[in-house]
């Protein structure tokens, strides 16, 4: 049992050294190539008040003035120290910033997961065991409607049906106006948390779906399906017990693996309605070419996504016994 | 349920006999600063700062009044003001302020890496309780302006965290700052300005549709609204349209073309160096035209980088308009059509250039693109070139460039045209120089009080021979100054607006502790 697991741990350790500096050393040259000047964008509408010998003390204060080399091997030296930096958009520690956010981030993706994983399993298992009827071609279709469906297209619908149409819940922020975290009650914050949430889950809904329901029917069609149907399983439990059980594994691990889209979905999401997390801190460092955030953001999205497909990979295993001997 | 039992008991609190309740506010401004609420890192330079008091402050017509100053005089060498404090100021914290906090202020300001320039100053020194002295390194009265404008912070709890728990002298105390979502705010009890009748007041930052949603649900009192949906109020609101000088014009690059910047950048332009082309460009351009294309017709036609502004000359307009105007200028400069292509020649020198925009920004496009079909029947081709604002640098000193300006500070006007600061950066980037206007500005710098300098900044655009505006040297075409429109609850008495700066949103708090509550 012990020993497929720590071989995949020693593999995937082997990969995270050296994906990790190379991933880090691609982002800063990228960050450092932009066209976008960090000390121009911090000035932003203030040109006239910020004169040039200013801007030079800010340029020095951020270390802006050494070469671009020097300043990522400088940023390397602190991190071996567990030391992020300092975001030049927010005028804070970037392990600050990342705190302060993350929280919000991961509830949303949390939920949005959890929402799409709940919704793909269940219509995918329903299509199965209707395959070929009405049911089955509609779940397909909606399906295949919501894989090509943009995020953003998904958020301003459900903005304009539920929020400005039918005034059912809230379309921005994360608690209602006016009120002190203290103060904003846990229903409030689910409200808040109900629309944001299912435009994240779109990502990874539709294909979902469509595999949990091939797994699914390709059980359904064996020959031990077959025996069990004759000895009188309706199809019904037959989907929903052991057709379950064949496709849990495989569904699981394709959403765990989706993670990296769907926190590249949060940023859209969290524009669109407001939401205070890391996506919108993101959107911040980027147009503000501020390198420090930029990486330590692009440092804790590349764990994250790591520990994902780790997830998936031992969630696989564990659900499926035949694929631990590989 | 909450917010009313909030308020209830906030009423019952604080204001037993108070006759009538203003309910908690709700604004959608804009406006974050995402580097928090610490004056010295340059926070609190538009609008209002909230937490903090300056030294002086401007009225709605621009003039100064004391604030924390009850008295401040400029020595006759024009280097050492010298500030009286009031002496019932005190920080939200209940400390009292005193002369020494004021001198940290500055000094770390001088000092301080942020968007605060301060250089000018050489020490503050605290020479009493109640009395600070401000030594400059050489005369400089818009210095006036930093006065009016930086919070002072407190000496004994400034720190490395003071930006996100701010501590001031102001109309407000920080109740909560969710990053990237809202700032509450409520009054801070120990202000020396009037009571403050808002038991709270919210700002919801995040995107503008989300603030016009707000406004629809009726959860909002104040939105900052693009132009084009500025007419649409929902009920139980009004539109407010509030002048300003956020200004739009063409910069011209001066001189003839040679030579290149430092970083390499080519300077010059043999086309716009030539005055008359600049005074066609500045005739030809139909304003209105401009203002109903770019803005919805949202704004006023600009003719100068301050309009309506105490240091404003209107003197320097151009009598004559139009394009009949603008071809017999060129005309009579021997800017002429020979080869009959609708372009006009000048001694083998085609009237054209490259009009240079930010592609980021549709207004500053709408405005190229406009000057251009306006350019075109009397001769001009001015083609429209998107770029990004890092190229902008780089072109900016050869070719003509739609910016943005405006200041409630006249060293603004100082920035784009004195000669010094030629290539300087942002500043006077078209290499203007004209030593008459140097000398006004270094009369108007060298005034014995803001008041005393104006008639100088007035003569730098015209004085009745020369000077930077569209009779003089014509340095730039200004085309529009844009409303900033907002929607404001029919129950909230805004009083008297200022003329807005550059920036849309945060600017409409300036008068905020006066705002009154009309409704029941």
């Amino acid at each position: 049992m012990t020993g497929w697991l720590g071989r995949l741990l020693v593999e995937r350790l082997i990969r995270l050294a050296w994906l990790l500096p190379l991933a880090m050393a691609g982002l800063f040259t990228l960050v450092s190539l932009a066209p976008v000047d960090p000390i121009t964008s911090y000035v932003g509408a203030r040109v006239a008040e910020v004169g040039p010998d200013q801007r030079a003390a800010i340029a020095q204060a951020w270390g802006l003035d050494a070469p671009a080399p020097e300043r990522f091997a400088l940023w390397l030296g602190h991190i071996a120290r567990g030391d992020l930096g300092s975001s030049i958009t927010f005028n804070a520690p970037v392990a600050q910033v990342l705190a302060g956010r993350a929280g919000a981030s991961l509830t949303l993706i949390a939920l949005a997961f959890l929402m799409s994983f709940a919704v793909g399993l269940s219509l995918g298992l329903t299509a199965a065991a209707t395959r070929g009827r009405w049911p089955d071609r509609a779940i397909r279709g909606f399906a295949v409607v919501l894989t090509a469906s943009p995020g953003f297209w998904v958020a301003l619908l459900l903005i304009a049906l539920f929020a400005v149409g039918l005034g059912w819940l809230p379309s921005c922020c994360a608690a209602p106006p006016g009120l002190t975290a203290d103060e904003a009650d846990l229903a409030a914050r689910l409200r808040h948390l109900i629309l944001p949430a299912a435009t994240l889950s779109v990502v990874g809904t539709g294909p979902l779906i469509l595999h949990s329901r091939a797994r699914a029917a390709a059980f359904l069609e064996s020959p031990a399906a077959r025996h069990l149907a004759a000895h009188g399983a309706r199809p019904g439990w037959l989907a929903w017990r052991p057709g379950l059980r064949h496709a849990l594994g495989p569904a699981l691990a394709v959403h765990l693996a989706g993670t990296g889209e769907l926190i590249g979905g949060s940023v859209l999401a969290e524009t669109v309605f407001a939401w205070p997390g890391l996506g919108q801190a993101t959107v911040r460092a980027a147009l503000g070419a501020d390198a420090p955030l930029l990486l330590g953001i692009a440092l804790a999205t590349l764990v994250v996504v790591f520990l994902g497909n780790l997830a998936a990979d031992i969630a696989a295993r564990l659900l499926d016994p035949r694929l631990r001997q590989a | 349920m909450r917010p009313l039992s909030f308020l209830a008991l906030a009423v019952s609190l604080s204001l037993p006999l108070a006759a009538e309740a203003a309910p908690p506010l709700v604004l959608a401004v804009g406006g974050e600063p995402e580097t928090g609420f610490d004056p010295i890192m340059g926070w609190g330079r538009y609008g209002n700062p909230l937490f903090q008091a300056t030294l002086l402050r401007r009225e709605a017509d621009l003039s100064l009044a004391g604030d924390l100053a009850t008295g401040w005089t400029l020595s006759d060498d024009r280097l050492t003001w010298t500030i009286t404090l009031r002496d019932d100021a005190r920080f939200s914290d209940g400390t009292r302020l005193s002369a020494e906090d004021v001198a940290f202020t500055f000094n770390a300001a001088r000092d301080g890496d942020g968007l605060t320039d301060l250089k000018v100053l050489k020490e503050a020194r605290a020479t009493g309780p109640l009395t600070v002295e401000l030594e400059l390194r050489h005369p400089q009265i818009t210095f006036t302006g930093d006065l009016a404008t930086l919070g002072i912070v407190p000496k004994a709890s400034y720190g490395p965290d003071y930006a996100r728990h701010p501590v001031g002298a102001g109309p407000f105390r920080l109740v909560e700052w969710r990053e990237g979502e809202q700032l509450i705010v409520a009054p801070n009890p120990y202000w020396h300005g009037p009571e403050i009748p808002f038991p709270r007041v919210t700002f919801v930052f995040g995107a503008e549709a989300a603030g016009l949603a707000l406004a629809r649900t009726g959860a909002a009192q104040i939105v900052a609204v693009p132009p084009a949906e500025a007419d649409a109020a929902p009920e139980g609101m009004q539109v407010l349209h509030v002048p300003s000088v956020d200004n739009r014009g063409v910069m011209f690059p001066m001189r003839p073309a040679g030579g290149t910047t430092a970083e390499g950048a080519p300077i010059g332009n043999d086309v716009t160096a030539d005055r008359a082309i600049r005074v066609a460009v500045d005739q030809a351009v139909d304003r209105t035209a401009l203002l109903a294309l770019a803005v919805n017709g949202h704004g006023a036609p600009a003719h100068g980088p301050a309009d309506g502004l105490p240091w404003d000359n209107p003197a320097d307009r151009l009598s004559e308009t139009g394009p009949d105007a603008a071809r017999a200028t060129l005309e009579s400069a021997g800017w002429t059509d020979a080869d009959g292509d609708g372009l006009r020649e000048k001694g083998g020198l085609k009237a054209q250039f490259q009009l240079v925009y930010p592609a980021s920004d549709s207004v500053r496009q709408a405005l190229a693109l406009g000057v251009a079909e306006a350019l075109k029947p009397v001769g001009i081709r001015a083609i429209p070139d998107g770029r990004s604002w890092d190229e902008i640098g780089r072109l900016m000193h050869s070719e003509p460039v739609v910016f943005g300006w405006g200041s409630h500070d006249p060293s603004e006007v100082f920035n784009l045209y004195e000669s010094s600061l030629a290539g300087r950066g942002w500043y006077n980037p078209g290499f203007y120089a004209n030593p008459a206007v140097d000398a006004h500005f270094a009369a108007a710098e060298a005034s014995e009080s803001y008041e005393a300098s104006l008639p100088e900044w007035r003569a730098a655009q015209w004085d009745g021979t020369t000077g930077f505006g569209a009779k003089g040297d014509a340095a730039w075409t200004w085309l529009i100054n844009i409303d900033h429109s907002y929607w404001v609850s029919d129950c909230l008495d805004l009083g008297p607006i200022q003329t807005e700066p550059h920036g849309h949103g945060w600017p409409i708090t300036q008068g905020l502790p006066g705002w009154r509550w009309t409704c029941e």
